[in-house]
């Protein structure tokens, strides 16, 4: 995002609309007050613009150029992801499981949320974690995720250098993982969190199986993370259902 | 984007909390679901939604209804948020027995929306749950703070914003509810529940000084 210096009134009401922080006030040459976007930190997420909070219509968006524009296609929800085509940051994940039948009996998805909640991330911190899920083998990332897109080399989790300095307001890293990998999942997360400059949130998704029973929690448990109280269910109303022998 | 997930808070605080939003699978059943979409839409209306909107269109507090049914297209997300328990089974109910074929999810406490579930005649498919925040979590604000942002899961009510309205409701420039609808407004999906935003702000209120750190 950026301003028009001629246009703004520096009354400040754009200020709180913005998810980074990134937007303060100066002075220019004649004294008068000015708004100015730290074009570093913000991920171009349009919360401010949408707001229509400015009086003097002052803040625009260029079309940004490449690698720049990876920030609004993860960070502002309206902007699609050619690869997805699906507005917002990941997949459609387990909101769809019903009729695509993504996670199976006997797999868990699970997804970590780098930013998120209104944090922000760069790609070096999200290159730590793909690179240590990577590294745990048999880790298969959900290929149609725009992340997983950006990946140079989907073995090793390393992310094109060309988007390293570049800021979102979240990005996810999907998986899916074989039920007896789930603890060793939380392990690798446990020990790379410690090494990120920002926050993330963590998913954890199951296929309700036999007996009402949703096995990837108790292995959570089992590994000393509680699943939330909260959460989301796919009630099954989808077609075609995705049909699927019971193990 | 598991943008309903992340809501933070207390099992006191999230039980009148209930999201119900449909969507199609890409490539699968997408032809023409924008029909179906208007029709879950439709059906989530008549029973007295708190918030309502589709992300490419907007929500209740930036649009209307109306506008956000029609614009309906076979790639939209269409949410609805409830306050109220019952009216949040019978919509179930109601979206159950219309049969679209379209996904449905919903999102609450999960052991009460399985319940709820149960009433409606529906079973569970695939449930997800989070395994909370990691990370540097010192970079975070006050769980106040974050038990309003993260009704927006895309990350579009920023902290600051709701430090903002807080600073409006202490020095009289809004009340609670209209804070609460402003908040509402740049959650762009109408995932966002002004009701428990406006209780949570109510709760918090006494809490905070003047000035918003």
């Amino acid at each position: 995002m950026k301003v028009d210096e001629s246009k703004c009134l520096g009354c400040g009401r754009c200020r709180a609309y913005c998810t980074m922080g990134a937007i303060s006030f100066t002075r220019d040459a004649r004294g008068r007050v000015c708004a100015q976007v730290d074009q570093h930190e913000c991920v171009d997420c349009g919360v401010c613009f949408r707001a229509e909070v400015c009086p003097g219509e002052a803040l625009y968006e260029p079309k940004p150029e490449w690698p720049r524009s990876v920030r609004s296609t993860f960070s502002n929800p309206l902007v699609e992801h050619k690869e997805t085509r699906i507005p917002g940051r990941g997949t459609e994940e387990m909101k769809t499981n019903d009729v695509t039948g993504r996670f199976k009996w006997g797999e868990a998805g699970m997804a970590v949320e780098m930013g998120r909640p209104g944090t922000g991330a760069r790609f070096t911190d999200i290159e730590k974690v793909a690179m240590a899920l990577s590294s745990l083998g048999d880790i298969h990332f959900e290929p149609k995720n725009p992340l997983t897109g950006l990946m140079a080399d989907k073995n090793t989790g390393k992310m094109n250098p060309e988007v390293m300095d570049e800021k979102v307001l979240s990005a996810i890293i999907e998986m899916t993982v074989p039920l007896d990998r789930v603890q060793d999942v939380i392990g690798a997360v446990r020990k790379v969190a410690q090494e990120l400059s920002t926050v993330c949130s963590f998913d954890l998704t199951c296929k309700v199986h036999p007996g009402d029973t949703v096995p990837a929690f108790d292995l959570a448990r089992k590994a000393g993370v509680s699943p939330t109280i909260n959460g989301k269910t796919n009630v099954g109303l989808g077609k075609p259902f995705f049909e699927e022998v019971k193990q | 984007m598991s943008h309903t997930l992340h809501r933070r808070g207390t099992a006191e605080n999230l039980k009148n909390d209930f999201v119900i939003f449909a969507m199609s699978a890409k490539g699968i059943n997408e032809i023409d679901s924008n029909v179906k979409l208007r029709r879950f839409l439709e059906i989530v209306r008549e029973f007295n939604p708190v918030n309502f909107g589709d992300m490419k269109t907007g929500n209740y507090f930036i649009t209307s209804e109306e506008t956000i049914i029609a614009s309906a297209k076979d790639t939209s997300i269409v949410h609805g948020v409830f306050d109220n328990r019952e009216a949040f089974i019978k919509a179930l109910k109601a979206i159950k027995d219309a049969d679209l074929g379209v996904s449905v999810i919903v999102s609450g406490l999960l052991d009460d929306t399985h319940e709820c579930c149960r009433q409606a005649g529906i079973n569970r498919h695939t449930c997800e749950a989070s395994l909370g925040v990691w990370g540097k979590t010192e970079r975070l604000p006050d769980e106040d703070i974050l038990r309003v942002s993260t009704m927006c899961g895309h990350g579009m009510v920023p902290f600051s914003l709701v430090k903002k309205v807080i600073e409006d409701i202490k020095e009289g420039r809004r009340t609670i509810n209209e804070a609460a609808q402003e908040l509402a407004k740049p959650c762009q999906c109408g995932v966002f529940n002004p009701g428990r935003a406006a209780a949570l702000l109510e709760e918090i209120m006494c809490l905070w000084g003047i000035r918003v750190a």
